[in-house]
């Protein structure tokens, strides 16, 4: 999974292409704990070229989100795609993590 | 008996490594079994993949050789079947398949009850050193 970021005017964007499995996923946690650190906790996650997620993936978009909302902040989830949904779905944790059509409206109400 | 139509397997050591190999061989299943449905082919990967990160991540030697990570999928017209075992490990813990799926904000613990959302039958095999979960898929969608 490649992953990457840019911290934009009022929020942080991850970009993640690829598997968010258990190779990729405490990748993902150690560049939120990142971001964190460095004073952005409005993280929203761009899911747009996430193929696949399994449960690791996922345990992961949980732990970024408490770390998120521990700093003050929230993490969001934007352009979910079908396994992903799935996934969620089955889970329930579409309930938890909020999804948006687009990363750049995940923050846009607030 | 129904004639398989596709098969891939594969044996590796049970590192973090063997799972995008995996990911590969279902990849690779799929180009030779053209006819399952998309909906079929994420939800029977996903039960897969979860089946041997769990070997990888939790599977303990038995003795001084390494776990070995095994992954035997066939395809019928009918019917989708995975077993994926660990090789050489240790019997786990006895396992309460009716597991609920957790809820709010826990990290881990959904795998199980995932692969069982997922798939038609989840069933284990001990058998000389070996655990084996067998996952089946039947029928195929539409």
């Amino acid at each position: 999974m490649d992953l990457s970021y840019k911290v934009k005017d009022s929020y942080a964007e991850i970009s993640a292409a690829g598997r968010l499995n258990m190779v990729s996923a405490p990748k993902l946690r150690e560049m939120v704990a990142d971001i964190v650190a460095s004073g952005s906790s409005r993280i929203v996650i761009n899911l747009e070229e996430t193929a696949f997620m399994d449960s690791s993936g996922l345990g992961a978009l949980i732990g970024c989100l408490k770390a998120a909302r521990q700093a003050g902040g929230d993490l969001r989830i934007a352009a979910v795609q079908p396994q992903v949904q799935m996934v969620l779905g089955l889970t329930s944790m579409d309930k938890v993590l909020t999804s948006y059509p687009s990363a750049a409206e995940a923050f846009g109400d607030d | 008996m129904t004639d398989i139509l596709a098969r891939r397997t594969l044996r590796q050591a049970a590192l973090p490594e063997a799972i995008e190999a995996v990911h590969t061989e279902l990849d690779e299943l799929w180009d030779d079994a053209s006819f399952v449905p998309d909906m079929d082919r994420m939800t029977f990967a996903t039960a897969v993949i979860e089946a041997a990160s769990n070997v990888v991540q939790h599977a303990v030697p038995e003795s001084t050789k390494p776990v070995e990570l095994g992954v035997d999928i066939s395809v019928t017209s009918i019917r989708l079947e995975a077993r994926v075992s660990a090789f050489d490990a240790a019997c786990p813990d006895p396992i309460d398949t009716d597991a609920a799926m957790p809820d709010g904000e826990a990290e881990s613990g959904r795998g199980l009850a995932l692969i069982r959302a997922l798939v038609t039958t989840v069933t284990f095999k001990r058998q000389d050193g070996t655990n084996t979960w067998i996952l089946s898929k039947s029928p195929l969608h539409d």
